[in-house]
């Protein structure tokens, strides 16, 4: 059984189609990542999974059906902006939330003192939330989200205003959720995290499904559309290139849908300003493909596929 | 319902403890008694104890019946004077603070001259040697006339319908209404105003994204405001004892708290009207927080609609006119301000009691309606998150277009 089906759901606000047609799975134990630009309807398509908006069309299904009160409590949501009260403290506020949850009170204040052990945040219980740094604020938002055990996991943007300390413990926390069986479904823009983390993703762009499927063969699927080259000179501005990066000592290249790898060795070689020692077809990096995607658009996409 | 109880507790606790909460419920009582002690201090600092003297050249007044006025004790002396020079001086000297002439004809003009240096006597002194100059007016006639004819009128107004007594005597149970009206409006009014900024505030800031992810919109509705309630009834319960201790201590050294009685049939019809009108501010107040997009947007519109809750206060001079007024009937059946045209005409007279009824059914019946309306609007503003309802859209939603 899917812990989260979502067919082909819209939304729009007035005049303005912030989902247009997005659909997805999210499987028992993987960590999905849900990717697009800002303004591409992330957001908007977590809260119809969650029945905060109801969807113009299509269907949302969580746990195999329309989601109730006893669903609800499976879920640990993690709000891109953080949701909890300000004024009041921290471990009353994160003890209340998880009692909604359907944890009686007992319970949810034996495991609290581990997560805020875990989390270094058990001298700061009785402080206000509002007295807390923005890191600290993520990380009991993070504690709200996980303290009721719950079987699916929402989480947008999990890494946001942690130092790198932190952002290894949340990783690490994740991938012990999801070898425990849980789903997980984040939103970030940390390429680099999706790519460390996630089994499968889905890219969505002007509120359509533009990419979906498992991390490994979306890669190979677009490997060729980058190469790495060492030598010596300046390898900018080349025909048909959408970013060149440069990382120790090694060019990283991004092609443009359909320019072909040889051309450009071809361009280069032409080049007598240019020594070239290393020249590679790379298997491009999510946020190669996610630039790429994105910047080229769907439509040309779909031509490059056709 | 575990979850209501849950949202209730958890609104009830943050509402008490809030530093607000508790000035204002601190702060009212303990203004009244700061303010009742400051004027008794004022009047007491201000009260001239030295005695009046008076000419008596009609040959009315004997200074020794001034013994026979009840609690002659604590009246203002008075001292005869041969002339006007003798009196003069005394004045003067500053023994006594104002003197009474009265001229041999006073028995047929019933004028007296009365000389003093700055200040006139105040009130009580007045009554005090009125009560001197009665006393002996009337020492001739025989005694139950004398009687009589000193303690003067007392009317009481008995009220058929609903067999209530207003009397000078008991002016005590006809302010009481006023002063409770008061209490029972700032009660309802900081509370159903801290639900706007809850509803509004959880909104704005996405609290309300994990709550509505957590339970139904009803119960967190429900539980807000059964937990308001709670906090507003907790406000009214120390101004009621707080009043009922004043009263105790008070009551053995003023007269009129005496004559209090304890209007029973009063306080049941206001806690019949008071929880169904609490109930209908409180929808009003979830209905603007789910269709606002900022708690000052909200504020704005509160404070409109709370003229629709608090227009008796702005008719009041109308209400003390003629409480059976037409404009009054239509306050005493309009849902929303049934409950403070009551209470204010529940002073002055009778509510006649299919007026009460026909309120009370109109108050509950749209109190029913508005928080179905709430539930609504709450829901719809949280589909159209970002986005404010306008009353177009919000009765369309009410509608279920």
């Amino acid at each position: 059984m899917h812990a989260v089906r979502v067919s082909h759901v819209a939304k729009s606000f007035g005049s303005t189609h912030a989902v247009v047609d997005v659909s997805f799975d999210v499987e028992p134990g993987e960590i999905f990542g849900l990717l697009g630009p800002n303004g591409a309807g992330k957001t908007t398509t977590i809260r119809m999974m969650l029945d905060i908006f109801r969807p113009d069309a299509g269907t949302v299904s969580i746990f195999g059906g329309k989601l109730d009160l006893a669903k609800k409590r499976r879920i640990g949501y993690m709000p891109e902006d953080r949701g909890l009260y300000k004024d009041l403290k921290l471990e009353p506020t994160l003890v209340y939330l998880a009692t909604l949850k359907g944890l009686d009170k007992r319970t949810a204040r034996s495991r609290l003192g581990e997560w805020l052990e875990r989390f270094d945040l058990a001298e700061h219980r009785q402080k206000k939330v509002q007295e807390l740094s923005s890191g600290m604020q993520q990380k009991a938002q993070i504690i709200a989200t996980l303290l009721h055990d719950p079987d699916l996991i929402v989480a947008d943007e999990p890494f946001a205003g942690l130092d790198p300390v932190n952002t290894r413990l949340v990783k690490q926390i994740l991938e012990e959720q999801r070898q425990a069986g849980k789903s997980i479904l984040m939103s970030t823009h940390q390429m680099y995290q999706v790519e460390a983390l996630c089994d499968r993703i889905i890219l969505i762009d002007e509120g359509r499904t533009v990419l979906y499927g498992a991390v490994d063969e979306i890669k190979r699927s677009f490997a060729g559309n980058a190469v790495v080259i060492e030598g010596q000179g300046d390898f900018t501005h080349i025909p048909g290139v959408l970013e060149t990066r440069k990382h120790n000592d090694a060019w990283h290249v991004a092609l443009e849908i359909g320019t072909d790898p040889q051309a450009v060795f071809r361009t280069l070689a032409a080049r007598e300003s240019i020594k070239i020692e290393r020249f590679e077809l790379a298997e491009p990096s999510l946020d190669d493909i996610f630039i790429n995607v994105v910047q080229n658009g769907a439509a040309k996409l779909e031509a490059n596929h056709a | 319902m575990r979850s209501l109880w849950l949202v209730a507790k958890h609104e009830y606790r943050r509402t008490v403890l809030r530093r607000a909460f508790v000035l204002v419920t601190l702060a009212i009582p303990l203004g009244m008694v700061a303010l009742i002690a400051l004027a008794i201090s004022v009047a007491m600092m201000s009260e001239n104890n030295l005695p009046v003297g008076y000419v008596d050249k009609a040959g009315i007044l004997d200074v020794t019946r001034h013994a026979t006025l009840p609690n002659a004790d604590e009246r203002i002396e008075v001292r005869a004077f041969p002339d006007e020079e003798a009196a003069l001086a005394a004045l003067e000297l500053e023994e006594i603070q104002a003197f009474f002439v009265f001229p041999s004809d006073y028995p047929n003009t019933l004028e007296t001259d009365l000389y003093y240096l700055e200040e006139p006597p105040s009130n009580d002194v007045w009554g005090d040697f009125s009560s001197f100059v009665r006393v002996n007016l009337v020492a001739t006639y025989p005694a139950e006339v004398r009687n009589r004819l000193f303690e003067g009128p007392n009317i009481t107004v008995h009220d058929i319908v609903s067999n209530r007594e207003f009397s000078e005597s008991s002016m005590i149970n006809v302010i009481l209404p006023f002063v409770a009206t008061f209490f029972f409006f700032v009660a309802t009014m900081s509370a159903s105003g801290y639900m706007l900024q809850v509803v509004a505030k959880e909104k704005e800031n996405r609290t309300m994204e994990i709550m509505i992810t957590s339970v139904t919109p009803g119960q967190l509705i429900g539980g807000k405001t059964v937990g308001l309630l709670a906090a507003a009834l907790t406000q009214l319960s120390i101004y009621v004892i707080a009043a009922v201790v004043g009263l105790i201590v008070a009551a053995p050294r003023v007269e009129a708290l005496q004559q209090l009685t304890v209007p029973w049939a009063y306080l049941g019809v206001m806690a019949l009207f008071f929880f169904p009108a609490y109930a209908l501010v409180g929808a009003v107040m979830v209905a603007i927080g789910g269709a606002v997009t900022k708690v000052q947007e909200g504020q704005q519109v509160a404070g409109i609609l709370n003229l629709f809750f608090m227009a008796p206060v702005f008719l009041l001079t109308v209400i003390f006119k003629n409480p059976a007024a037409p404009v009054v009937v239509f306050l005493t059946l309009f849902p929303t301000t049934a409950f403070m045209t009551i209470s204010l005409r529940w002073g002055l007279g009778t509510v006649p009691l299919w007026q009460i009824g026909v309120s009370w059914v109109l108050l509950v019946a749209t109190t029913i309606l508005m928080v179905w309306a709430a539930a609504r609007i709450f829901r719809a503003g949280m589909l159209r998150y970002g986005q404010p309802l306008n009353l177009k859209t919000a009765v369309a939603v009410i509608r279920g277009d």
